[in-house]
């Protein structure tokens, strides 16, 4: 068990500091956020609707979006040099490597689901209040979630022909609870209701990150196997 | 030869399914009596609920057999996955028409996030994905483990969609809300109902045979063409 912590944590500590040197994916993800933040900005007409009703379903849309973008790479450094061989090769069982860089995706996708919320709550004018930290853990059980069905969907689209492009035609079916339960609770906690009304909403997302880092767990060998 | 068998076997359940298939049309245009709130258009109900029974009950069975493909690696297990997406694919195609020809009529609309309609559309989707996973890897093998997965992650992912979907709806009531199924169906419904489940499960029991066999010959055939080229 010892060992196997420190297998995890190992590569969750190599990913990073790649991460940390090239800054490749979380720049990426980054300005796409704002970017994102921006044309959504033109793309609503603010004479009828208000920026806070629609700020839930666009911060989701930029979340899931963005985050194709950086998870749908998580293999992409280490195959270019056939490194991928040499992690699979080594005795670190297949299911820690997976868990491992789903935590490496997670703390990435976490940290742009924080700034796209800043980024919104600015450009949108909300008033986040009290509701702070109820947002963001519902942001952070959505970002686990979509890690864990992104990492292993992205080992997928990486070992075919068509690559990223088939990333979001796997992913995009699978996430609709994720979406459903994430909108909805994220707007009402923006419209400013007690998390109490959302709790039952947030222990599914809860459950669906559980269950997709579960499944993930176990299938992630036959993905990588040969 | 079990492939020749399996062939003829399938050819026959297809005729018998076709044949089935007239007899059920007779029924549901001639024989079984109107419904008296929704009028002809309910007739619709006698293809498109045999339809999604059969389409669930196929992807179902591929999620079943790319797990047991995944464990004991038997090419059979991945042919069985393989056409019983097709058909599952084929048959969901069916609900996904036929339903919002109906829906326009009796909820005046073609669409609706009605949580059945939006679930199948979804595992319909989902499985268009097996198939170019399937179909977009350089190494057939890699292709089948990689199709086997998305099948069984699709299949884990049904109850949660169920439960959101349901859910979501609840917020959004629809001002027109028919159900398809009523509690209490007139015995003549019933029948119309019941035989028509069980020709679509005949038909779909033809093509799947059908197809396994040709998945066969094709194996058989890639075999042999790659033991006279060494």
């Amino acid at each position: 068990m010892r060992t196997y912590i420190d297998q995890i944590r190992a590569i969750i500590w190599k990913d990073l500091v790649l991460e940390l040197r090239t800054r490749e994916r979380i720049a990426a993800m980054g300005a796409f956020a704002v970017l994102a933040a921006i044309l959504f900005n033109f793309s609503i007409d603010t004479t009828s609707t208000r920026p806070e009703d629609v700020a839930a379903g666009l911060i989701w849309m930029t979340l899931v979006f963005g985050g194709l973008l950086g998870v749908g790479r998580t293999f992409y450094l280490e195959s270019q040099d056939n490194a991928l061989l040499g992690l699979l090769t080594s005795p670190v069982p297949k299911d820690a490597i997976y868990l491992a860089k789903t935590l490496a995706n997670f703390a990435l996708l976490f940290i742009v689901s924080v700034l796209v919320l800043g980024v919104f709550a600015l450009f949108f004018g909300l008033d986040l209040g009290a509701n702070v930290g109820g947002i963001i853990l519902v942001l952070g059980l959505g970002s686990l979630g979509f890690v864990a069905l992104g990492t292993l969907f992205a080992a997928i689209s990486t070992g075919t022909t068509m690559g990223e492009t088939l990333l979001p035609i796997l992913v995009f079916p699978l996430l609709v609870p994720m979406v459903i339960y994430g909108v909805t609770s994220t707007g009402r906690l923006i419209a400013g209701r007690p998390f109490d009304e959302v709790e039952g909403n947030v222990r599914m997302l809860g459950a669906f990150a559980v269950a997709a880092l579960a499944a993930g767990a176990m299938l992630f060998r036959y993905v990588v196997e040969d | 030869m079990a492939t020749a068998g399996m062939r003829r076997g399938g050819t026959a359940l297809t005729l018998v399914g076709l044949a089935g298939l007239v007899f059920v049309y007779w029924m549901s245009f001639f024989w079984v009596s109107t419904e008296i709130n929704q009028g002809v258009v309910q007739r619709i109900f006698y293809v498109h609920v045999p339809a999604a029974w059969t389409s669930f009950m196929a992807f179902g069975f591929s999620a079943l057999a790319s797990a047991m493909y995944l464990w004991l690696r038997d090419d059979r297990l991945d042919r069985a996955a393989l056409c019983a997406a097709e058909g599952g694919l084929v048959f969901g195609t069916i609900v996904l028409t036929t339903g919002p020809l109906w829906g326009k009529i009796a909820w005046g609309t073609y669409w609706t996030w009605e949580p059945r309609l939006t679930l199948t559309l979804l595992l319909w989707f989902i499985f268009v994905g097996y198939f170019m996973v399937r179909n977009s890897t350089e190494d057939p093998e890699k292709g089948k483990r990689f199709a086997a997965v998305v099948a069984i992650i699709g299949a884990l992912d049904i109850p949660f969609i169920h439960m959101s979907v349901i859910w979501f709806r609840s917020l959004h009531p629809e001002p027109v809300v028919a159900k398809p199924d009523g509690p209490s169906l007139p015995a003549d419904m019933l029948t119309t109902l019941l035989t028509s489940l069980a020709v679509f499960t005949v038909i779909f029991l033809g093509l799947f045979l059908y197809r396994y066999a040709l998945e066969g010959l094709r194996a058989e055939a890639d075999l042999r063409s790659r033991s006279t080229a060494t």
